[in-house]
């Protein structure tokens, strides 16, 4: 209450020099603690801190760079991993395809081979039927031949008489034609 | 002429000053009685040792002297190998460094941590250390005094050394140069016609008459902040020289209560007093940033 009736009363200066008096500040105290502060701060900031920020920072970079470094690889790895894994992909699918293919080229052979052997196979059983018919037709000749030489002789000796050429071509004719019947 | 300008602009300020304890505080209500100080009581006016022309050293500023070349030796023995693997000195340093600066990155961002951590780093560092030298017995108590002939004790007059911050010489030097590298850096960051926005320009999307009103009402609110800011400085140096000199005060006033327990009495005030100057160190520190954040940060529109 005496400050402010003070200070309404016109007495604020010598009341604020009071005030600076009481609690020991003085201008020229003040500003040499602002140069012992200024030059204490400049100081501290050169010698204590600059070293202590330049490690901290350089470890940082550092830790940053390991990082980056470290992402870079896990990046590659993945990467490589993907490659790897398409690659085998691939190679899967071209082994399958491949075995596909030999699958396929080997049913295909297996069948041309079956094929082969079935037209041979018919082949020869033709050439069988046919030798088997030739030689059945040799053999019926030569049947139809004895027969008839048989059939002439035997009416020869049953008649008695001896034929002639004609007749026994007619014998023989005769006796082919109830063979072939 | 320029010889009694510094005295006036001083005084001004000091007015200031005065401004606010007036305002805050019942402390200063009651006048000063003139006349000598008890040999009992811690003068509020630190022992000028050395003058040299109109500049003093004093006995708070040698402590203050010898916190920083402390602070500096540690530094330099800790860095002194500088080990991938800390260990010991160099341990302790960067986890003390490096804590702050990710404290304060925290607070205030990494681009103004960058450019204002030597100070904050000095400001906390260097606080909590004067602050904690101060309680170190023999400060306060070794100097040059006089033998009581009544008592037969002697009575130190004019300490060797003092608690850096229990002098408000030492406190509003580092408000006021705080206050200029705030302004500087507010500069730096808004430019001088974002500065006058920051603290006169109107704020939120409005138009038509409610843009005009808020102009003018912004504009008074700008002085607000003005004066507002005008009182940071003081406000910061009261704070920690109150604290700091109320509590060295404590501290002999009970060294004196009862001379043969003058050891004992005063043991649990020391801890106190360790969290006090810690404490301070950090309100200090922080208040400082807060106020260079609030000034330095983008507004929402431009950061788009």
């Amino acid at each position: 209450m005496n400050v402010m009736i003070a200070a309404a009363s016109g007495g604020f200066t010598a009341m604020v020099r009071d005030t600076a008096e009481t609690f020991g500040w003085n201008p020229w105290l003040f500003l040499s603690q602002v140069i012992s502060f200024v030059i204490v701060a400049l100081l501290l900031r050169r010698f204590a801190y600059k070293p202590i920020l330049a490690v901290l920072e350089e470890r940082r970079r550092q830790i940053e760079k390991a990082q980056f470094n470290a992402e870079k690889i896990k990046r590659q790895l993945a990467e490589a991993e993907q490659r790897y894994a398409e690659i085998l992909t691939r190679a899967n699918a071209e082994a399958q395809k491949m075995i596909d293919e030999a699958r396929e080229s080997s049913a295909h052979l297996a069948e041309r081979k079956q094929q082969e052997a079935i037209a041979a196979a018919e082949q020869i059983i033709a050439k069988a039927r046919e030798a088997s018919a030739i030689e059945h037709e040799r053999t019926m000749e030569s049947l139809k031949r004895e027969l008839g030489r048989l059939v002439v002789d035997t009416t020869a000796k049953v008649t008695g008489k001896v034929l002639t050429a004609e007749d026994q071509q007619r014998l023989q004719e005769e006796t082919a034609r109830q063979l072939a019947s | 002429m320029q010889h009694c300008t510094f005295p006036r602009l001083s005084l001004s300020i000091f007015a200031l000053c005065c401004g606010c304890i007036f305002a805050a505080s019942t402390i200063v209500a009651e006048p000063a009685v003139p006349g000598p100080e008890k040999s009992e009581m811690l003068p509020l006016r630190p022992a000028e040792l050395v003058h040299i022309g109109k500049f003093t050293i004093t006995n708070s500023m040698l402590v203050t002297w010898a916190v920083a070349a402390g602070i500096i030796i540690f530094a330099q023995l800790a860095m002194r190998n500088i080990k991938p693997v800390p260990s010991g000195a160099q341990n302790f340093w960067e986890w003390l460094v490096q804590s702050l600066y990710e404290f304060l990155e925290n607070i205030i961002g990494r681009d103004l941590v960058k450019k204002t951590f030597w100070f904050f780093a000095t400001i906390f560092i260097f606080i909590l250390f004067v602050n904690w030298f101060g309680l170190i017995p023999g400060v306060g108590t070794i100097g040059w005094g006089h033998y009581d002939p009544a008592t037969g004790a002697f009575h130190v007059d004019r300490p060797l050394l003092r608690g850096g911050n229990a002098d408000l010489n030492m406190t509003t030097a580092m408000a006021a140069i705080f206050f200029m590298l705030w302004f500087v850096w507010a500069i730096q960051a808004q430019g001088v016609g974002g500065f006058l926005l920051h603290l006169f320009g109107p704020k939120g999307e409005t138009s038509g008459i409610v843009k005009i009103l808020m102009i003018i009402i912004f504009f008074m609110v700008g002085w607000l902040e003005v004066v507002s800011i005008l009182f940071r400085p003081i406000a910061l140096s009261f704070r920690l020289f109150g604290n700091i000199y109320a509590g060295e005060s404590i501290i002999e006033a009970l060294s004196n209560m009862v001379p043969l327990l003058s050891w004992l009495i005063p043991i649990p005030f020391y801890f106190l007093e360790v969290l006090v100057g810690f404490v301070q160190a950090l309100v200090f520190m922080l208040l400082t940033a807060i106020f260079t954040l609030l000034i330095a940060e983008h507004g929402p529109e431009k950061a788009h």
